[in-house]
C-alpha cells in the first residue's frame, strides 16, 4: 500500500484534487525549498521593476575589474559596471520572459489542444496536428534563433519565438486530456441539452486541464530561462536591457585577462532560478498528478 | 600438425611483412598526415581578418594588402626600416621626371622583371612585364565591373580617366593622361598638381598584375592574383593563405642603410644578418586568419604554430615588466621579441551632419543648439576610460584628425575637446534649452560582437552622466561591418564610429575625410560641409609639403574642433610577439605587410636577437 492510499484511507473526509494537492505539496519539504528560493527571486525581480534596487545597472560606478568588495559586491565588469547590479536586473529579466512566454505559451497550447482534442478526427484537429508536427521536426534552437533574427529590431522577438515554439508540447498534452473527457457524462449532458461546443470546450472541458496548464506552464518557464540566456548569449535576445546571458557573453572578453565575476555571477543566479524553479515545478507535478491525488 | 603449424607461422609473417615492404616503395602515396611544409623554410603570420578579395582594385583593407604587397609589384613602395616613413623605387627604375607644372610625371620601369610563372601564359611561363602592364591595371580601377574601391586616389585627378569611365571603360581606348609611351615608360598627365601621387602608386589599388590573368580566370581572380612580387599565391580561403616563393624575383640585395636602418633602435631585431642577400628569404609564408584573440594567443604561446601575433590587452600586464618603456617579463623575454609602436591611424567617433538632430539645420537657432549638444556628448566622452578599457591603457588620444604619427601633427593643440567635463556638458544643455525630454533618441549602430555592444554601453553610461534617459539611447546591432557601413553611407546613423588607417603618411589622408565634396558615400560619412574648411582643402592638395601647407592643415583641424564635429581621435598602440627565431620587424601600417618579403626564419632554438644585447628591449 502506497502512502498515497495510506493517507486516503486514514483521512475520510472527500477532499478535492486541489486541496489534495496543496496539502500534498505543503509535505514536499524540496518542494517547498524550491519555492521558497523562487519567490526570493521574484521579490528581487519585483524590486527592479518598482525602481528600488539595482538602478544603476547602466551606469559606470567604478573602475575597470574593481575586485569584490563592500562597495561592489561581485566586483565590476571591464568597463566599470557594478556585476551584482546587473545580476539583480537579469533577475528581472528572466522573471519578464519566463512569465510572458510560460503564460502565453500554455494559453495558445491549451486553446488549440482543446480544439484539437474536441474535434478529433476532424480537418481541426488535422491542421492543428499538422502545424505541431512541422514545429517539432525544427531543431528548438535553429527555429528560435531564426524567428528572432527575422525580428531582429523587434524587442518581442525572443519572446514570440519562444511562445511560437512552446505551446506545442502542451498542445498534445491538452489534446489528449481533452479526448478522454469529451467522452465523459458532464461533456454528453452539455451536448444532450444543446450547450454549444465552444462553451463546452471553454466552459466545461478546458477548466479541467488546468493541473496540466499548470505544471507546463512552470516546465516552459524553466525552458523560457535558458532560451533566453542562450540567445542573449548568441546576440539574438535581450536588446537595450541586461541578461544573465549577455553578462555571460560579456565574460568571453575578461577570461583572456582573467577576470571570471561576470561568468561566475551569471551562471550562480541562473543556476539557482532554474534549480529551484525545477525543484518547485517536479513537486507541483507530483502534487498535481490524478492518479496518485485521487487514489 | 607441426608442418601446417609452421606454415601458418610464415603466412602470418608474410601479412606482417607486407605492409612494411609497402611502405618502403616510393612509387606508392606519401600518407595524407606528412608535413606539406617539411624540409622548407616556413614563415607563420597570423591576421585577425581575412581579405575578401584578392583583386588589387578591391584591396581596400590591411589583410588584402599584406598579401597583395608581397604577391604584386608596386611602382613605388614604402622603405622597410624608414621612420616615418619614407617612399623607395621598386618596379620603378628610379624617381619619375616631373614638368615645371608638376603635371606630366614621366616614370621608366625596370627591365627584365617577370611575372610568375601560370597558366595564363603560353607555356605557363610567366612573360616580362611592361609599362602597358602598369596602365591596364590602374585603369581597372576606373571600370565599373571590378567593383573597384580605390577609384578615389585618382578621381579627377589624371586627364581623361574619369571620361574613360563615362565612355563605358573600353580597355582598347586610350586615356590621354595615362600613357605607355613605350615598352617601359609610363606618362601620367594630371588636371591639377597632386603631391601625393606616388605615394597613390605604392598601394596594392596599383598592383600591377597581367591581363592575361584576368581574362583566363575571370571572376576568380579575386582569389587567384598573379604578379611579379616575391612570393607566388598557391592556396587562400577564409582560414589561411599560402605563399610560396617566387623564384624568378629579381636579385636586389638589402642596403640597410638605404632602407633605413637605425642600429641604436633596431639592431634587436637582427636584421644585420639580411644585409647585402636578396629577399625573399623563406620558402613559405603562411598568412593564418583568426579573429579570435585567444585562439591567436595560444597558437603563439603554443610554439609550433604562428610566429606572430598582436597581443591582446587584456594580456598586457601578463607580459610586460613595465609599460614605459615597453619591457617583457623574463619568461616572455626569454622566447619572444617585442615592439610597441603608435598606429599610422586613428578611431574617432564623428556626427552625421545630415540629421537634422544633431548636425546642420536650417534654422539657425536649432542649428546653434545641435552644436551646443555636439559639444555636451563630446564632453561627456571619457577618453581615458575608453583608453584604459579597450587599449590597455596604452592608446594615445589627441585632439582633432591629424594622427600623431605625421608630420603635420601638432602636440601644442589645446586638449579641451578631449578632457571630459560633465558639469560643463550639463551646463551647456541647460542654456541651449536641452532637457531629458527634448533631448533627441541618440542610435548607436555598431556591428554584432560583445565589445561592440560593450562601447555602446559605455556610451550610454556617459550620455546618462549629462542627462540622457536610458531608454533614449539605442543600440542598434547590424549583422556584418558592411552592413553598419552601408548605414552610415545612407545617413541612417547619427554617429559614424570608425577607424582610418592612413594610406600614405600625410594629414591630408585624414582631413580628406572632412572634405564637403566626398560627402556620403564617399568618405566624408560624417557629411560635414563647411566652405572655408573646403577652401583650405583645395588650397592644400596642390602643395609641396612644407611650412605653409601644415599650418593650412592645422587651421583645418581647428575649424573641424570648433564645430564640435565628434569624438576624436585615439592612435592605437600596437603590441606585437613574434618568436626570437624570426629575422625581423613587424609593422602592419600604412599598407601593410610591404616588410614580409625581408623575413627569415632561423632553426629552432636559434634567436635572431644579438647575443650582446641581452633580453632587454
Amino acid at each position: 500500500m502506497n502512502a498515497v492510499i495510506a493517507d486516503a484511507l486514514a483521512d475520510p473526509t472527500p477532499r478535492s484534487l486541489w486541496s489534495a494537492a496543496v496539502r500534498k505539496l505543503a509535505r514536499d519539504r524540496a518542494g517547498l525549498i524550491g519555492l521558497a528560493v523562487v519567490l526570493a527571486y521574484l521579490v528581487a525581480a519585483l524590486g527592479v521593476w518598482l525602481g528600488l534596487w539595482a538602478t544603476e545597472w547602466a551606469e559606470i560606478t567604478g573602475s575597470k575589474w574593481a575586485p569584490v568588495s563592500a562597495e561592489h559586491w561581485f566586483g565590476t565588469n571591464i568597463i566599470g559596471q557594478d556585476i551584482f547590479q546587473r545580476g539583480i536586473y537579469s533577475t528581472a529579466t528572466a522573471f519578464e520572459v519566463g512569465l510572458v512566454v510560460a503564460v502565453l505559451a500554455a494559453a495558445l497550447g491549451g486553446v488549440l489542444g482543446a480544439l484539437a482534442g474536441f474535434f478529433v478526427g476532424s480537418w481541426i484537429d488535422e491542421l492543428i496536428l499538422w502545424a505541431m508536427g512541422v514545429l517539432d521536426a525544427m531543431p528548438f534552437y535553429l527555429l528560435v534563433a531564426a524567428v528572432a533574427f527575422a525580428l531582429a529590431d523587434n524587442p518581442w522577438s525572443m519572446h514570440v519565438a519562444m511562445i511560437a515554439t512552446f505551446w506545442t508540447t502542451t498542445s498534445r498534452l491538452v489534446r489528449g486530456e481533452v479526448i478522454k473527457l469529451r467522452g465523459m457524462e458532464f461533456v454528453e449532458a452539455a451536448r444532450a441539452i444543446g450547450v454549444p461546443p465552444t462553451v463546452t470546450i471553454f466552459r466545461h472541458i478546458l477548466p479541467n486541464t488546468t493541473h496540466i496548464l499548470l505544471v507546463q506552464m512552470t516546465l516552459a518557464f524553466v525552458d523560457a530561462i535558458k532560451a533566453e540566456v542562450i540567445l542573449s548569449f548568441l546576440g539574438l535576445g535581450v536588446k537595450g536591457g541586461m541578461s544573465w546571458g549577455l553578462m555571460i557573453s560579456e565574460s568571453t572578453l575578461e577570461f583572456l585577462g582573467g577576470h571570471f565575476n561576470n561568468l561566475i555571477a551569471a551562471s550562480c543566479l541562473m543556476f539557482g532560478l532554474v534549480y529551484a524553479f525545477n525543484m518547485f515545478a517536479d513537486a507541483l507535478q507530483d502534487a498535481l498528478d490524478p492518479k496518485q491525488v485521487s487514489a | 600438425m607441426r608442418v601446417t603449424s609452421t606454415r601458418y607461422r610464415t603466412l602470418l609473417l608474410a601479412l606482417l611483412c607486407a605492409p612494411v615492404t609497402a611502405c618502403d616503395d616510393a612509387s606508392v602515396p606519401a600518407p595524407l598526415t606528412q608535413d606539406p611544409d617539411a624540409g622548407l623554410k616556413v614563415y607563420h603570420h597570423s591576421m585577425d581578418e581575412s581579405p575578401a578579395s584578392l583583386d588589387p582594385v578591391q584591396a581596400a583593407n590591411i589583410y588584402a594588402n599584406h598579401i597583395l604587397e608581397n604577391t604584386l609589384d608596386t611602382l613605388y613602395a614604402y622603405k622597410y626600416l624608414a621612420r616615418p616613413y619614407e617612399l623607395k623605387t621598386n618596379l620603378a627604375d628610379g624617381w619619375p621626371e616631373i614638368s615645371e607644372d608638376r603635371l606630366t610625371y614621366t616614370i621608366r620601369i625596370k627591365r627584365g622583371v617577370r611575372f610568375q610563372d601560370d597558366a595564363c601564359f603560353p607555356q605557363g611561363r610567366g612573360r616580362e612585364v611592361t609599362a602597358a602592364d602598369f596602365v591596364y591595371s590602374l585603369k581597372r580601377n576606373f571600370d565599373p565591373k571590378n567593383r573597384p574601391q580605390g577609384a578615389w586616389f585618382w578621381q579627377g585627378r589624371i586627364v581623361g580617366l574619369d571620361e574613360w569611365k563615362d565612355a563605358g571603360s573600353d580597355h582598347a581606348k586610350e586615356v590621354p593622361g595615362l600613357l605607355a609611351l613605350d615598352r617601359y615608360t609610363i606618362q601620367v598627365r594630371l588636371t591639377r598638381p597632386y603631391p601625393q601621387l606616388l605615394d597613390t602608386f605604392a598601394q596594392g589599388y596599383s598592383g600591377v598584375i597581367p591581363r592575361e590573368a584576368v581574362e583566363r580566370y575571370g571572376r576568380e581572380f579575386g582569389v587567384h592574383p598573379v604578379g611579379s612580387g616575391p612570393f607566388k599565391l598557391v592556396s587562400y580561403d577564409s582560414a589561411r593563405a599560402v605563399l610560396d616563393r617566387n623564384p624568378h624575383y629579381r636579385q636586389e640585395p638589402v642596403d640597410l642603410a638605404y632602407e633605413g636602418y637605425d642600429p641604436a633602435t633596431q639592431r634587436y631585431s637582427g636584421v644585420e644578418r639580411i644585409a647585402g642577400r636578396s629577399p625573399p628569404f623563406v620558402d613559405r609564408v603562411i598568412f593564418d586568419f583568426a579573429s579570435d584573440d585567444a585562439s591567436r594567443w595560444n597558437s603563439l604561446t603554443k610554439g609550433d604554430e604562428i610566429q606572430y601575433a598582436a597581443v591582446p590587452p587584456e594580456k598586457l600586464d601578463e607580459i610586460l615588466a613595465s609599460r614605459s618603456p615597453p619591457r617583457l617579463k623574463p619568461e616572455y623575454a626569454e622566447r619572444y621579441q617585442l615592439i610597441v609602436g603608435l598606429e599610422a591611424g586613428f578611431v574617432f567617433e564623428v556626427f552625421n551632419f545630415s540629421d537634422p538632430r544633431y548636425g546642420y539645420h536650417p534654422d539657425p537657432v536649432q542649428a546653434g543648439r545641435n552644436k551646443a549638444l555636439r559639444c555636451a556628448i563630446m564632453k561627456a566622452f571619457d577618453w581615458p576610460a575608453r583608453n584604459e578599457s579597450w587599449y590597455g591603457g596604452l592608446a594615445r588620444v589627441f585632439p582633432g584628425v591629424i594622427v600623431p604619427v605625421t608630420a603635420e601633427f601638432d602636440p601644442d593643440t589645446p586638449v579641451d575637446t578631449i578632457t571630459r567635463d560633465v558639469p560643463g556638458a550639463r551646463r551647456l544643455l541647460a542654456e541651449n534649452g536641452w532637457n531629458a525630454g527634448n533631448l533627441p533618441e541618440f542610435v548607436y549602430g555598431n556591428s554584432a560582437g560583445v565589445k561592440q555592444r560593450m562601447m555602446f554601453e559605455q556610451l550610454r553610461a556617459w550620455l546618462i552622466d549629462i542627462g540622457y534617459p536610458t531608454e533614449k539611447v539605442i543600440n542598434k546591432n547590424y549583422a556584418t561591418f558592411g552592413d553598419l557601413s552601408r548605414a552610415w553611407k545612407q545617413n541612417e546613423l547619427p554617429l559614424i564610429s570608425k577607424g582610418w588607417g592612413l594610406d600614405f603618411p600625410d594629414a591630408e589622408n585624414t582631413l580628406q575625410l572632412f572634405y564637403g565634396p566626398n560627402g556620403s558615400p564617399g568618405s566624408n560619412d560624417a557629411n560635414y560641409r563647411n566652405p572655408e574648411f573646403d577652401r583650405l582643402y583645395e588650397e592644400a592638395s596642390v602643395m609641396l609639403p612644407g611650412p605653409e601647407r601644415t599650418a593650412i592643415y592645422r587651421r583645418m583641424n581647428e575649424i573641424l574642433l570648433q564645430d564640435c564635429v565628434g569624438m576624436t581621435g585615439l592612435s592605437r598602440t600596437r603590441t606585437y610577439l613574434w618568436h626570437k627565431n624570426v629575422v625581423g620587424l613587424p609593422d602592419r601600417e600604412i599598407t601593410g605587410g610591404f616588410w614580409i618579403k625581408f623575413v627569415d626564419v632561423l632553426p629552432k632554438g636559434e634567436s635572431a636577437r644579438p647575443a650582446d644585447l641581452g633580453q632587454e628591449i
